[in-house]
């Protein structure tokens, strides 16, 4: 026999006070010389014998009452068959995936209505008052119902409103968020369902982390899995980015998307669609993917306007339509100008506006600007329509400057810092400032020879290569990558909000830093512009490298899609006038979020977007809105379950039960749920004796005050 | 209780003060050799007459008056009334029982304070009196004397007397009858705690030799409610098993007890033409004497004195 809330047994310890009044109402006998002792006659003895006997047995049933009533509110249960008294009870914890893989199959037959099926069966078998937790595995962990008392009206309202979301299956982490639960529930017997699509991906080679939450999941409590199977055909976008191009208007980018076969048979003549702001621009066909294979398909969408702009490249003709779309924001600007501000004694300048203008197309008009202007010419030059600054080997510059510098990234634009033989560290260091958010991402401590002794320096090693500025040159050969040496950099001392992008090979120093600054980014090269400290400027890798610099920073914050269950930020530049930012979600609703003050920046944080489609930012409710994209996790739109036997063989290795079907589960059910609860008897019981108790001591107090109201004395006196 | 008592002075100048204005007055008169201010109940014994009344079948023809009759041809008897001293006799149950007392006085206690006033008011009346302790047997006796000396060997015995469990109490009664050499006036201070049917013919005895009998029963306040609550241990003073009980719960037994026992005696004494009374050793001793002799002097002459509970 176990009990739930065994710290109540404590409360036995009160068995005392009734043995303690009784024995201290007998230590508290008088005594008296008596001398008309023949009237306490036979019958008289007798009568006292029987008090004495009736005390006895009142003191028993009130230590009796006592002790069932500890017992039951210490809530005893016990396991084992079918002749132990009790009612069979447990604590039920249903654990339901409502990750978008749980979507696939023809409405009303989906996997995740497979699912709801399986609880039905599970609710079938529970009783009134059984305590019952429902929670989400995916997308919002939701906890439906949380270790409440089990009504059948309200379950049923609560399965009404269960749908699979657009989240993806966290299963490494769900059997710790499930355990909790488990740990809060008391029951005598706790059982946990499992119901899942078993997807191979998860399931396959479930980590060692994952083994040891199970194996703990099923110490705790009886843990069944009930996989859930259906199609396993599906088709996904699982990229759609900016390959090539700077979004301006007028121009046309270029945009990549990846579609991927998921299933385990080839599909062919795919139709990809590409719409912007809800206009299909463009349709390709890809004639065929074989299974568990991508291909990538160029888009180019022609901007006629500025603004923020809705990119969604879509395939058609897939069941699980989920993960068939991909979508992007692209912030088009009118025109893009980059001021070099050259403080070198040779040309860095001129090098890095003639990177910037390496382009295919040329200089194209006035809405691509990129000009040089030597360092002390400046402070004269209004910022207002410069969207990129590159600061190139720039000695020094003033506290205002440094002011001005900060307000203009923090408002969304982009700078890009060189070094060079002109820098004054110390300068820098002090100008940067030195609070939680420099202008600068690392502080300068320095200069260091990188080269060897035969004076040839170190080649460049992406350090990023998902990066947007490092990805195109990992598509360089990498004898032309390595032709970029460098001679001489700045030893630098990394701010904690910064990364390498580049480094160099051989676990040299970092090369290229970068930290985000307000709404804006900035890019620190710990290597000159000019030729005097590398070969950068003299080799492809430079103009590829500062173009996609350029087009990274005149982006905005939001053109780099999230994932579903990301957290969106809307940064500020100043303090907002109003308190809280307004994200709308891709179904209409409203989220307000109040507005903090972070490391010194503004910033309002939408924890979990679990919704995927177009989430809205507003800075306030009156405000334009910002376009978010929030895309599907690619992950789970492998939707090829584990076969069952291979689950099974993995399920069993760490002791937990899995049933196939509805059949099999009731039946499991019927035969696993051997946990009884017994404290009602034990509080009828209790009840019993105290309403015995009290019906005898009030019959003998009746009688006692039915004495004491006739007295035979013709002289009464109290004692 | 009553072992703290002082030196007890039976002889209270106080108490005897305010019975000073009292007498006894015996319902029946007894036999005396002195002339006191008792009326004899011998009448035609007596040498002063007192009037005719007359003659009725059943009297005695010797009294019939013959000069009367030769004068008026009537039959008369004469009446006679004198003065006789009487023996008064005071039993004084002195067993363990008597020990009790729920108060300062115990009831033999007061049993010795209510036989020293009546002994002192016998003697103030120049009667005699006489004294009897006993418990499982006669401890003390003391012959009927006159004298106020007497008081001194009274006072002593009574100071003597130890109190011993009582094995019968009829026992000492006949004894005491057999000792009593003139009918007397014989009053008995006891509890009682006996069986009723021995007590009886004890004191059946003591009538049979023409004593003139009263029964004082004397009983503490809380023998007569048991008034007791919670949980006492009742321990017997005449070696009885001790008793652990909660007195509220047996008090109807007990009283109802109490009740059937004094009723049998109180019944028996009647029928034997033995004056009874209750003595309530709460009650003051001369509201008791007071009430008690104006009970015998209302009912004096119209036979014995109903018997008072």
């Amino acid at each position: 026999m176990s009990f739930l809330n065994p710290l109540l047994l404590i409360g036995a310890l009160g068995i005392a006070l009734p043995i303690l009044a009784h024995l201290l109402n007998r230590f508290q006998v008088q005594r008296t010389d008596w001398g008309a002792m023949r009237f306490l006659n036979r019958n008289v003895r007798v009568r006292s014998r029987q008090i004495k006997l009736r005390d006895l047995f009142l003191l028993i049933l009130r230590c009796m009452t006592l002790l069932l009533l500890v017992i039951a509110l210490a809530r005893p249960a016990w396991t084992g068959g079918s002749w132990l008294p009790g009612e069979r009870r447990a604590g039920v914890v249903i654990a339901i995936d409502a990750s978008f893989s749980m979507q696939q199959g023809e409405k009303g037959a989906t996997r995740f209505d497979e699912a709801l099926k399986r609880i039905d069966i599970i609710r079938d078998k529970m009783a009134p008052g059984d305590p019952v937790t429902l929670t989400v595995m995916g997308g919002d962990h939701r906890v439906v119902m949380r270790n409440m008392a089990y009504d059948h009206a309200r379950f049923d309202q609560a399965l009404l409103e269960l749908k699979a979301g657009a989240g993806t299956l966290d299963l490494t982490n769900e059997p710790k968020r499930i355990a909790r639960l488990v740990a809060d529930m008391e029951a005598p017997q706790k059982e946990v369902y499992l119901i899942t699509d078993g997807q191979a991906v998860d399931w396959k080679q479930p980590s060692t982390q994952l083994r040891d939450a199970l194996a703990e999941l099923g110490a705790q409590a009886q843990v069944i899995v009930t996989p859930v199977t259906g199609e396993e055909a599906n088709l996904a976008v699982t990229d759609l980015e900016l390959v090539s191009g700077v979004l301006r208007k007028g121009t046309t980018a270029r945009y990549r998307a990846t579609v991927r076969n998921c299933g385990s048979t080839p599909v062919s003549n795919i139709a990809v669609q590409c719409r912007v702001d809800g206009v299909e621009i463009d349709r390709k066909i890809v004639p065929l993917i074989k299974p568990g294979t991508t291909e990538s398909i160029s888009l180019f969408l022609p901007f006629h306007n500025a603004g923020a702009t809705r990119i969604t490249a879509e395939v058609t003709g897939d069941s699980l339509t989920t993960d068939n779309v991909r979508r992007t924001v692209a912030v088009v600007r009118d025109r893009v100008s980059i001021l070099c501000v050259d403080g070198s004694s040779g040309d860095a300048g001129r090098l890095v506006v003639s990177a910037l203008m390496a382009r295919a197309e040329g200089n194209n008009g006035e809405d691509y600007v990129a000009r040089s202007i030597p360092w002390l010419a400046f402070p004269a030059e209004n910022l207002d329509q410069i969207d990129v600054i590159v600061m190139a080997d720039v000695p020094e510059i003033t506290e205002q400057q440094a002011t001005q510098l900060q307000r203009f990234v923090r408002r969304g634009n982009g700078l890009i810092w060189f070094a060079g033989d002109n820098v004054k560290g110390a300068a820098w260091n002090d100008r940067s400032g030195s609070t939680q958010s420099p202008l600068l991402p690392a502080t300068i401590s320095g200069t260091v020879r990188t080269s060897d002794s035969l004076g040839a320096g170190k080649p460049l090693d992406p350090n990023m290569p998902d990066h947007a500025v490092c990805a195109p040159l990992m598509s360089l050969p990498e004898d032309l990558l390595s032709e970029t040496r460098f001679l001489s950099m700045l030893k630098v001392d990394p701010s904690p909000t910064s990364f390498p992008l580049l480094q160099l090979a051989g676990g040299g120093g970092p090369i290229l830093l970068e930290h985000a600054l307000g709404r804006g980014q900035v890019f620190m090269f710990t290597t000159s512009a000019e030729t005097s400290w590398n070969n950068m400027a003299l080799t492809p890798v430079f103009p590829l490298v500062m173009q996609q610099i350029v087009t990274y920073l005149s982006g905005r914050e939001f053109e780099r899609p999230r994932s579903v269950g990301d957290s969106l930020t809307l940064t500020y530049i100043d303090q907002p006038d109003a308190n809280d930012a307004v994200f709308e979600t891709p179904t209409g609703e409203t989220i307000t979020v109040p507005v903090r003050e972070v490391g010194g920046q503004f910033v309002a944080l939408l924890e979990n977007a679990y919704e995927d489609g177009y989430y809205t930012a507003r800075v306030s409710v009156q405000s334009a809105g910002i376009p978010i994209a929030v895309n599907v996790d690619p992950h789970e739109s492998d939707i090829r379950c584990l076969p069952q036997s291979e689950l099974r063989t993995t399920l069993e290795s760490l002791g937990l039960k899995m049933v196939t079907n509805n059949e099999e589960l009731a039946a499991t059910i019927d035969s696993t749920r051997t946990g009884r609860s017994a404290w009602r008897i034990f509080m009828i019981a209790a009840l019993a004796f105290l309403l015995f108790e009290s019906l005898l001591a009030d019959r003998m107090l009746a009688r006692g005050k039915s004495r004491a109201k006739n007295p035979l004395d013709p002289h009464p006196q109290n004692a | 209780m009553s072992l703290d008592l002082p030196p007890t002075n039976y002889l209270d100048p106080v108490l005897l003060q305010k019975l000073g204005d009292l007498e006894l007055i015996a319902r029946e008169v007894v036999e005396g050799l002195r002339v006191g201010s008792h009326r004899s109940p011998l009448k035609g014994f007596s040498t002063e007459f007192a009037h005719h009344r007359q003659y009725v079948p059943g009297d005695a023809i010797r009294n019939i008056d013959w000069r009367v009759f030769g004068r008026t041809e009537r039959y008369y008897t004469k009446l006679y009334e004198a003065e006789t001293n009487f023996d008064c006799h005071l039993l004084i149950d002195a067993s363990a029982s008597m020990n009790y007392a729920s108060g300062k006085v115990s009831k033999l206690e007061y049993a010795k304070f209510l036989s020293a006033s009546l002994a002192y008011i016998v003697l103030k009346q120049r009667d005699s009196v006489g004294l009897s302790v006993f418990d499982s047997e006669v401890r003390g006796y003391l012959p009927p004397r006159s004298t106020m000396s007497v008081l001194l060997h009274i006072d002593r015995m009574l100071r003597e007397a130890k109190s011993v469990p009582r094995t019968t109490l009829s026992k000492q009664l006949h004894d005491s009858a057999l000792m009593m050499k003139r009918r007397s006036f014989v009053v008995v201070i006891s509890d009682f705690f006996a069986d009723v049917d021995d007590i009886l013919s004890g004191l059946d005895h003591l009538r049979y030799d023409g004593h003139n009998v009263v029964v004082m029963q004397t009983l503490d306040p809380y023998e007569l409610s048991f008034p007791f609550n919670g949980t006492w241990r009742f321990e017997g003073l005449e070696m009885e098993d001790p008793i652990t009980t909660q007195p509220e719960r047996i008090r109807k037994d007990y009283l109802a007890s109490l009740q059937e026992h004094r009723e049998s005696l109180r019944a028996g004494c009647v029928a034997s033409h033995i004056d009874y009374a209750l003595v309530d050793t709460s009650r003051p001793l001369d509201g008791f004497l007071s009430e008690f002799f104006h009970e015998r002097e209302t009912t004096m002459g119209g036979g014995y004195a109903a018997p008072r509970q």
